[in-house]
């Protein structure tokens, strides 16, 4: 190609980002400041880029839970406005949204972000704007901000109770695997130490670029290794590949992937021939045979049918708005922050996956563990904690020195909120 | 050593499936000159027209490769006569235009299909060769995709079609002088492109399942395995889709997944600037 080609091109290419920053600067519900009788509450999930499938159904979940709020009458009498934007899977975007909806539009809380990437993105705002942000995706932990109320499991709360069952009745010789960034690494450094605490043995460890979609050379070395068991954090669509790939290249369920990052939408896609016989771990399965889950999915499929389906990611999402809920009634002056947060702190709810609680020192949630094998497409669940386990954002495995202190570092120590 | 042979022959089915996502690109980009950003787009168009021929109708994949064919290459028709056809010799306007194009389209796809979709294995099953596991689904890949490559390479050096094609790249203005309508063969041309980019998103639905981003994971790939091969050269584009493939293959063999990207994208990156025609090219342009 000839240069002066090559520097139209890269002209184009800034003018079609310079473009896509504008369209997603533009929409979104502009908001009057503040009347009396709403409670304004910020939405932010994204509706376009690679993650608004997942982020639509949490969209969904809040429209669900609010409306249902509303109708039973509001908050003290108060009802609820809800604001969403659109993110448009960017962390940079979700730092602007954060700011619109904090500083002009005055919500009172934001339930919002999927990947620990936007939330990141968000942090620096709900610090200089003591603002809140209730985050309902699962996480890896080891960050704790004063501003966010995490709903969505730690990763102890998947791992403590799933390892030592896949030990005893799987396999002991385990190779672990994940999508190469921050949240399969760390989940993984949490899987080696309880592997190894309770005897077993990793017998070797391989990433793949988010998104990856050949996995012959890592179902090879899995083979090699003679692995009993693999340890999934894979995310998103490169799992259908790799449980393909998996069954293509000699691999059966006799040696089970067991799967800390996959839900029902996955399920679909890998498809149930593929999928058969593995196991995953969850706080909620949509196959929970309760009267609360089966009332709460069946509603979510009447009210929704754009495809989406119900995940551990919906039920987290709803559950944070009926904890918001909750936190609100507690509170003399919903604008008041400080005394909001403070309100969060032990805190319970109902959830379709059973009683749940905000722990009252580190700001996560204390959920169910839950795992199964699957079979013919959905999750048999094999084994439910029979209440919620407490939360460890710095595990006990890894950080023995917070082990007696509610797993958290003080405050001020920089590790709470890395920025 | 062990390693060694079976990644090479894992490689084998990652060059066949570059060089099978390519083609079409050798002929849109390298033939044409149409800087096609809607290549990725038009793989996954072919995806989700096996989804639907395959797991919608019921149809069998012999008859679902053709329909996606067919399907594609109507839709690059339609692409050429209403857009295309008023960007020729316009670079930036067409990055830009297809762009757009392919934004379009994969949102029309995520409105219909948010979730990814799942099209079965046509071929499952493998045979084994001491420690070595081939599917027979990568065999059929690489005689499948050397198979088209044969067929266009027929089709463009035998064919009257073909040999008009050639004349038109060359001299636009002679062969139109020459009472030949080069308009047609544009699109024509552009739609054959697509086609083959219908078809390898139909060979790859089974591997990968469908989603409504899936073509973004091949629009870098294809560019540039076919900039590295020479944009207007088949020949070269097999040879690149083989070095590229079994590179990533056995690096990742000897190291992980990431740094055999780390470590093929600065080979080509160097490649690129002592050969900036590509590897295999006839002439300079």
């Amino acid at each position: 190609m000839k240069n002066g080609t090559f520097k139209k091109i890269t002209a184009a290419f800034a003018a079609v980002s310079v473009m896509l920053a504008a369209t997603s600067c533009g929409g979104g519900a502009s908001s009057s400041s503040s009347d009396g009788d709403v409670i304004k509450v910020g939405v932010l999930f994204s509706e376009s880029g690679s993650t608004a499938l997942v982020e639509k159904t949490m969209t969904n979940a809040c429209k669900m839970a609010f409306d249902e709020i509303n109708e039973a009458g509001g908050i003290k009498g108060k009802k609820i406005k809800y604001i969403h934007e659109d993110y448009a899977s960017d962390p940079a975007t979700a730092t602007e949204k954060i700011k619109k909806l904090v500083e002009q539009d005055e919500v009172v809380a934001t339930v919002g972000c999927y990947t620990s990437a936007s939330r990141q993105a968000t942090l620096s705002t709900l610090k200089d704007d003591n603002a809140l942000l209730i985050y309902p995706t699962y996480t890896e932990g080891e960050e704790v901000s004063p501003n966010v109320i995490y709903v969505g499991n730690m990763p102890n709360q998947q791992a403590t109770d799933f390892i030592p069952w896949i030990l005893k009745n799987v396999g002991k010789k385990v190779f672990l695997i994940g999508s190469d960034y921050v949240f399969p690494k760390t989940c993984n450094k949490q899987a080696r130490a309880l592997i190894e605490m309770y005897g077993g043995e990793v017998v070797g460890e391989e990433y793949a670029p988010l998104g990856h979609t050949d996995f012959s050379t890592i179902v090879n070395k899995i083979k090699d290794s003679g692995a009993e068991v693999v340890y999934s954090a894979l995310i998103g669509d490169s799992n259908t590949s790799f449980y393909k790939d998996y069954q293509q290249y000699g691999m059966t369920a006799d040696t089970p992937i067991c799967s800390i990052s996959i839900d029902e939408s996955n399920l679909q896609a890998i498809g149930k021939e593929f999928a058969e016989g593995h196991y995953a771990s969850m706080p909620y399965w949509s196959s929970l045979d309760t009267e609360a889950s089966k009332n709460f999915v069946s509603k979510y499929n009447s009210l929704f049918n754009d495809g989406t389906v119900v995940t551990v990611l919906t039920e987290a999402t709803y559950d944070s708005c009926y904890l918001l809920k909750a936190a609100l009634e507690k509170v003399e002056d919903p604008t008041d922050t400080t005394a909001l947060i403070n309100a969060f702190g032990g805190i319970t709810f109902d959830a379709p996956q059973g009683e749940i609680k905000v722990d009252e020192n580190n700001h996560c949630t204390w959920v169910y563990s839950r795992f199964g094998q699957i079979h013919d497409g959905a999750v048999d669940i094999l084994y439910t904690t029979d209440k919620a386990l407490r939360p460890e954002p710095w595990p006990s495995v890894l950080y023995p020195e917070y082990a007696d202190s509610n797993f958290m570092p003080s405050w001020d120590d920089p590790l709470c909120y890395p920025q | 050593m062990g390693t060694f042979i079976s990644q090479l022959i894992n490689g084998l089915n990652q060059s066949s499936i570059l060089l099978i996502a390519t083609m079409g690109l050798v002929i849109i980009f390298g033939y044409m000159n149409v800087t096609n950003m809607a290549h990725g787009s038009m793989i996954m168009l072919g995806g989700v027209s096996a989804f639907i021929l395959m797991e919608v109708l019921h149809l069998p994949f012999g008859i679902a490769l053709i329909g996606c064919f067919i399907i594609t290459g109507i839709i690059g028709m339609i692409t050429e006569k209403l857009l295309i056809k008023r960007l020729y010799s316009k670079p930036t306007e067409t990055i830009l235009a297809t762009y757009a194009l392919s934004i379009i389209l994969t949102e029309l796809v995520r409105i219909k299909y948010p979730l990814s979709q799942n099209v079965h294995m046509p071929l499952p099953g493998a045979f084994h060769i001491g420690r070595v596991t081939i599917p027979y689904y990568n065999i059929f890949i690489l005689v499948f995709s050397f198979a088209v490559l044969s067929l266009t390479l027929l089709f463009f050096r035998k064919t009257t079609f073909g040999k008009m094609l050639g004349s038109v790249t060359q001299n636009r203005t002679m062969t139109e002088c020459l009472g030949i309508k080069t308009s047609t063969i544009d699109t024509l041309t552009f739609g054959y492109g697509a086609g083959l980019a219908g078809v390898s998103g139909c060979v790859l639905a089974p591997t990968t399942g469908v989603s409504y981003d899936m073509g973004s994971t091949y629009l870098t790939d294809t560019f540039m395995t076919n900039v590295v091969g020479g944009i207007q050269s088949f020949a070269g584009t097999a040879i690149s889709s083989g070095i590229i493939g079994e590179g990533r293959t056995i690096t990742a063999g000897f190291l992980n997944e990431t740094w055999a990207k780390i470590i093929i994208f600065m080979i080509v990156i160097v490649l690129i600037r002592f050969r900036p025609e590509g590897l295999f090219t006839k002439e300079r342009r």
